[in-house]
């Protein structure tokens, strides 16, 4: 430090003397430091004026989005009673469009049906885990099925019908065992009878 | 040994309130010994004494110890200075030029000056803000040129310029005596 002082001077200078700041003055001054120190800690105590509105306000928005989403997908799922059996003419093809829709519906429900994203089957099955009573993609081919099973109990299988027109053949009931086969094939058109079992629905000649 | 005045400042800022008392016991008396033989009238002085001392208040989160604490003190008290001279219509460029316009003359303060210590200080009284300055900020605060070109905003050969200025003064009403 390059000192520029005058001895003389600076020996004059402190004769001047040496005031001070009334204690009042200090007193003032050493309080206000105190509270600046306090305020620092400021952020460690609950959140006042608009801050302390933030997180009710954050969660109320949470709320309700989620509310939101549960309804829109409850108004997206599909009722039971809606599915709308196929007709019952053509059993074959009834039969084999059954077995189509129970091989094809999970992967068409997941992959292709617009109306059933994803996301909202995951969240449904997340709120449903028993869905069984409900209508989804899984229970919508249950109940396909079971409303197939069900049909399959009442209707004779071809075969089945085929041996008891033979049996009417035999017990000579020509007439009943003729309107039989009339009503087996206007049934199944498509069907191709053997040749053995032709023998013995055919009325003799 | 006594904590430096940039790691108190440092803790006060931290909020350390007893570091603060320490700095302001350690630097009020030069500080306000500074203010008053600036301005001369003591009622001004004590209200420029405690506005510098908020400010350091104020801008304690903003301290960062890049010079010693006491250049860093009297850069405020300087600043708060200019904004005296500026209210009582002295601008930048008077301060080197002009001696203030002083309070009233006090009566005893004119009988006293047949003495020389009265003379010194009418001789004091006298200098250009600017040299007034440079001359406490070197004998009162201790600041070297250096750091009072920093604290006043000026550089180096203007505030050595000042100063030798302002002892050459108070050296002939020393050596009239």
């Amino acid at each position: 430090m390059t000192d520029e002082r005058e001895p003389k001077v600076s020996r004059r200078y402190r004769e001047l003397g040496a005031e001070e700041p009334p204690t009042g003055l200090d007193a003032g001054i050493l309080a206000a430091s105190r509270r600046a120190a306090e305020t620092r800690l400021a952020p460690l105590v609950p959140p006042t004026g608009r801050r302390r509105w933030y997180f009710p306000v954050a969660a109320a928005a949470i709320i309700t989005l989620a509310v939101a989403v549960t309804v829109h997908v409850e108004q997206q799922q599909p009722d039971a009673e809606s599915i709308t059996p196929p007709p019952p003419s053509a059993p074959e093809s009834r039969t084999d469009a059954l077995e189509a829709k129970k091989e094809d519906a999970p992967q068409a429900s997941r992959q292709k049906s617009p109306a059933k994203p994803q996301s909202a089957d995951t969240a449904r099955n997340m709120e449903q885990p028993e869905p069984q009573a409900r209508s989804g993609p899984d229970a919508q081919v249950k109940g396909l099925a079971m409303l197939r099973a069900e049909r399959g109990a009442v209707e004779e299988a071809p075969e089945r019908i085929l041996e008891r027109i033979a049996e009417l053949r035999r017990q000579g009931k020509q007439d009943e065992a003729d309107n039989a086969l009339a009503e087996f094939k206007r049934r199944f058109p498509n069907y191709r009878i053997p040749e053995e079992m032709l023998k013995k629905v055919e009325r003799r000649r | 040994m006594e904590a430096p005045d940039e790691q108190l400042m440092l803790a006060y800022r931290d909020g350390n309130a007893a570091a603060f008392e320490t700095l302001y016991l350690r630097h009020r008396g030069r500080l306000f010994r500074f203010v008053l033989r600036s301005v001369k009238s003591r009622a001004t002085a004590e209200e420029l004494f405690q506005e510098i001392w908020m400010r350091v208040i104020e801008a304690r989160e903003r301290y960062a110890p890049q010079a010693r604490f006491t250049t860093w003190l009297y850069t405020i008290a300087h600043h708060r200075m200019v904004d005296h001279w500026r209210r009582r219509g002295l601008s930048l460029v008077e301060l080197d030029e002009q001696d203030p316009p002083g309070d009233s003359p006090d009566p005893a303060r004119q009988l006293e000056a047949r003495e020389a210590l009265a003379r010194f200080a009418q001789a004091l009284e006298a200098l250009p803000v600017a040299q007034r300055e440079a001359f406490l900020l070197h004998e009162e605060a201790g600041l070297s040129i250096a750091e009072i070109a920093a604290a006043t905003g000026s550089n180096a050969e203007a505030a050595k310029s000042r100063l030798r200025y302002a002892v050459a003064k108070l050296k002939a009403a020393v050596e009239d005596d």
